[in-house]
């Protein structure tokens, strides 16, 4: 049996160093740069408005402040002029609230999910690159630009939100530490997207196909998201108390508690009893108006202890980069377990 | 189209330009007569265009409007008398049962006698081979290498292969008598009540017989016998 | 060398065995088919093989030794899935980008004259292409790497007959021009005989016949003789049985040399035939080892007179 014959190769192969890592970087530009330019084009949508509605709001606001005497109507009707941009910007902070989950989901599930779903992972991890480092080379990039993206988009948040913030105008109905509010600005938009990215690019590996995992991504992002709102956020460092007084200005009070005399907590009702004694200061069937300092000035003198516990907004910064820090951890275990999951998958 | 007209030709040429009419004769082309006539003229040819004259009516098979004579250098590279390339193209009949590198073979041995080949002529290289008909190399070279053990092909490194050689002519009378032989076996079978599959059946197996006797391999008559079995 | 060398080899999909005790030594220079029935483990046993499964029990290595999915195997290896997967929102130019980028070696010149050969345009989108013009998409793409060994699964089942000439030329073509070596995988045996030199039959996740065609074919007869007599050769390394009221057919393991029994007629077995025998009959197997070449007697204590 004659074989065929194999002609001489001029390459050799006996050092078989890896394909260089930046060979990947038009592949993932390529492949991916629908996702990419829908991101691009939703912040860039939401940033040209913000832009424009931060402008006149800021114009509003320094109108506003600059108006002397502070007490008079046409300052007030500055004023007023200025609060009706309020209730737009808390708006917008809800929205907000959307666009890490989205942009994790739509760009970080279907890499991995697509594959799979197609069989082009049949394709593409058989190619001289290698599956995991092909993974790797996918996912950094793309989690580097969106978290990148968002970083950048929370900066011109924040500027915008920037006036609504202030002591002077506003009535203090905000503050930097305000769940609704943190989580959009300083490292904290970018540390939920890049999380956002990262469990979507794990969901995609598990489930296979792409609508699936991005509804999974979507549920176990807002999970995540309200869990660390509702209950983790508080806790980051132990926080303060005060009694009897308001806590200082651009506090975020966590909670509120009157004690009676022998030191057991009170229920509303009860106070409502207390406070039926002097039908001046009740505001209503049976509420009890809160924050309200005569009210509060009535109680303590009756015995009553009222205990706040808060956060002092000094602490805006250690909270962004505690909770920047354990997204970042909490992104790089996601990735790296999608790359081992990889490594380790069978057909 | 040639200009070598007057050119004379050697007693190989004779040869060569026989067994072609021999073979035109058995497709049944020719009729005995002129069969005899042609050969007759060929032998007593002196130029080439003698020789091509006896083909003159038989081109529209397809053969070459004459035979086409070796040039005096034997072919430079790349074909050989025909020009470059091969003049011949394989088919295959994935029907046949026929093993394909048999196929092959025998289209050669086949185009030799038409004189669709001859020598010095330059056989389809390997890789065409696979390209045209999408069949593997081995298959190719398996022919090329029985073509080389039966002496009828010599390869060249780095050219390809080349026909050396033509196949045995068997002189005309004894064709004539070999024929008059056949046509009284034919007689015989049919009066023994043999019918045109069976008599077909038994040179088949008889041919089979020979060639394994040939080759020098055993079977103990078993087939020869069990074929008449078969047939009555 | 042998491209792909497996021992004891198996997969199992949940409780379910997928490939077992598979053991084989493919040598270089061939195109080997992997014939079987649907299921047969033709699929699991190529995805071993490029190293998109890891195995369950035994080990695969591929062109001399290299582990199967690791670098120097895929640096090596030119696979096309089933279904010719490529990416279908991309131009056909830029799949040839791609693949260059994730491969060492790429001849961008080669891909691209094979596929103005094959008149498949640059610019359309993959998705766009005809089945035919996908697969032969897919085919250059793995041939332009220069692989030692192009593994190719069921790459015709979706083609029309003159798509799948077209396919089969081109990989037959780079054998010649290249040196590589094939292993494709088919369920249908008929256009195999042309184009394999080298067989491997898996049947229900066994191999059950493994060896050169060539080889194959000359250890293998059909003996055809009285339906009577059939019985008396049931032990004899008889694979196959076919019989009418009067007439039987043995497929036998067998050479040209081996004593014919009196009364019988030794016919040659073509691939098709022997290959539905050997599927028909689960527990036979023939696979090369030191029982090959020998030749096999057929007849003992019967008197070996010529009858008639």
């Amino acid at each position: 049996m004659t074989a065929l014959t194999m002609p001489a190769r001029p390459e050799q192969d006996a050092s078989l160093r890896p394909v260089p890592w930046r060979r990947m970087a038009w592949v993932t530009w390529r492949q991916h740069r629908f996702a990419l330019a829908g991101v691009a084009a939703l912040l860039g949508a939401l940033a040209a408005w913000l832009w424009l509605e931060g402008l006149h709001a800021h114009h509003a606001y320094a109108v506003a402040a600059d108006c002397h005497p502070a007490s008079s109507g046409a300052c007030g009707n500055l004023v007023g002029y200025f609060l009706t941009y309020v209730s737009t910007a808390q708006t917008i902070a809800i929205v907000l609230q959307a666009v890490p989950a989205l942009i994790g989901a739509f760009v970080g599930a279907p890499v991995l999910a697509r594959e799979m779903e197609t069989g082009t992972f049949r394709y593409a991890w058989t190619q001289g690159f290698g599956r995991w480092r092909w993974t790797l080379a996918k996912l950094v990039p793309l989690a580097i630009a969106v978290a990148a993206a968002a970083g950048a988009f929370s900066v011109l948040f924040s500027w915008y939100y920037q006036p609504f913030l202030t002591q002077t105008v506003s009535f203090n109905f905000q503050v930097p530490l305000d769940s609704g509010l943190f989580d959009l600005r300083g490292v904290a938009f970018a540390a939920w997207t890049l999380a956002a990215f990262a469990i979507g690019a794990l969901a995609g590996m598990l489930i296979r196909r792409v609508v699936t995992a991005l509804a999974a991504t979507l549920a176990v992002y807002t999970g995540l998201a309200l869990a660390v709102g509702l209950y983790l956020r508080e806790h980051y460092l132990t926080p303060l108390l005060v009694k009897n007084a308001s806590p200082p200005a651009s506090a975020w009070v966590i909670g509120q508690q009157w004690y009676a005399r022998g030191g057991q907590p009170v229920s509303q009702s009860t106070l409502g009893q207390v406070l039926q004694t002097a039908p001046q200061l009740a505001g209503g069937k049976g509420g009890i108006p809160q924050d309200d300092p005569t009210v509060n000035q009535y109680l303590v003198q009756h015995g009553y202890t009222l205990w706040t516990t808060y956060q002092p907004g000094s602490r805006f910064w250690p909270f962004q980069w505690i909770e920047g820090g354990w997204l970042l951890a909490l992104s790089v275990l996601l990735i790296a377990a999608t790359v081992w999951l990889v490594r380790r998958r069978a057909a | 189209m040639y200009s070598d007209q007057h050119l004379r030709v050697s007693d190989a040429e004779r040869q060569a330009v026989s067994g072609q009419l021999a073979e035109h004769f058995a497709a049944g082309r020719l009729d005995q007569a002129e069969f005899d006539d042609r050969v007759g003229r060929a032998m007593s040819a002196k130029t080439r265009g003698d020789l091509r004259e006896l083909f003159a009516d038989l081109s529209e098979t397809g053969a070459p409007a004459g035979p086409e004579l070796p040039r005096g250098d034997g072919g430079t590279q790349g074909g050989g008398p025909h020009g470059p390339g091969s003049p011949i193209e394989f088919r295959l009949d994935a029907a046949s049962g026929v093993p394909t590198y048999l196929q092959l073979v025998h289209q050669v041995e086949h185009a030799l006698r038409l004189g669709y080949l001859t020598l010095g002529d330059q056989l389809p290289k390997v890789r065409d081979v696979v390209a045209s008909l999408a069949i593997n190399p081995n298959t190719v070279l398996k022919a090329y290498k029985e073509l080389e053990t039966k002496g009828l092909t010599a390869g060249r490194p780095g050219q390809g292969t080349f026909i050396q050689a033509t196949l045995s002519q068997v002189a005309l009378p004894e064709l004539a008598g070999l024929r008059k032989a056949l046509l009284g076996w034919l007689v015989a079978a049919d009066g023994a009540g043999l019918d045109e599959d069976g008599m077909v059946a038994l040179f088949t197996s008889a041919l089979r017989d020979f060639h394994e006797r040939r080759s020098g391999s055993r079977t103990r008559g078993g087939a020869a016998s069990s074929e008449t079995e078969g047939v009555a | 060398m042998n491209v792909v060398e497996a021992s004891g080899l198996g997969k199992r999909y949940g409780g379910t065995w997928a490939l077992r005790e598979c053991t084989l030594a493919i040598p270089a220079g061939h195109v080997a088919a992997l014939v079987g029935p649907n299921g047969a483990g033709k699929t699991t046993l190529l995805n071993l093989a490029v190293g998109l499964a890891a195995p369950s029990a035994g080990a695969v290595t591929v062109l001399g030794g290299r582990p199967a999915g690791s670098p120097a195997a895929l640096d090596g290896i030119g696979f096309v899935a089933q279904d010719t997967p490529l990416y279908k929102n991309l131009s056909v130019a830029d799949m040839l980008h791609v693949t260059r980028n994730l491969n060492r070696r790429f001849d961008q010149p080669y891909a691209q004259a094979r596929l103005a050969e094959l008149g498949i345009p640059l610019k359309r989108k993959a998705g766009k292409l005809s089945g035919g013009q996908q697969a032969q998409l897919a085919l250059t793409l793995a041939l332009a790497r220069r692989p030692r060994l192009l593994v190719l699964d069921e790459p015709v089942a979706m083609l029309d007959p003159i798509a799948r000439h077209d396919f089969m030329a081109l990989v037959l073509t780079a054998t010649v021009d290249d040196g590589v070596s094939v292993l494709l995988s088919s369920h249908v045996l008929t256009e195999l005989e042309r184009v394999a030199d080298y067989l491997i039959l898996l049947s229900r996740g066994r191999v059950q016949m493994a060896g050169e065609v060539d080889d194959l074919l000359a250890s293998h007869r059909v003996l055809t003789g009285p339906a009577a007599e059939a019985g008396r050769y049931a032990e004899r390394p008889v694979v196959h049985v076919r019989r009418g009221e009067a007439q039987a057919h043995l497929l036998v393991r067998a050479g040209p040399d081996d004593p014919v029994p009196p009364g019988w007629e030794a016919h040659p077995v073509g691939l098709e035939e022997l290959a539905l025998a050997y599927l028909r009959e689960p527990g036979a197997a023939a696979l090369p080892g030191p029982a090959r070449g020998q030749a096999l007697p057929l007849d003992t204590g019967e008197p070996s007179e010529v009858t008639r």
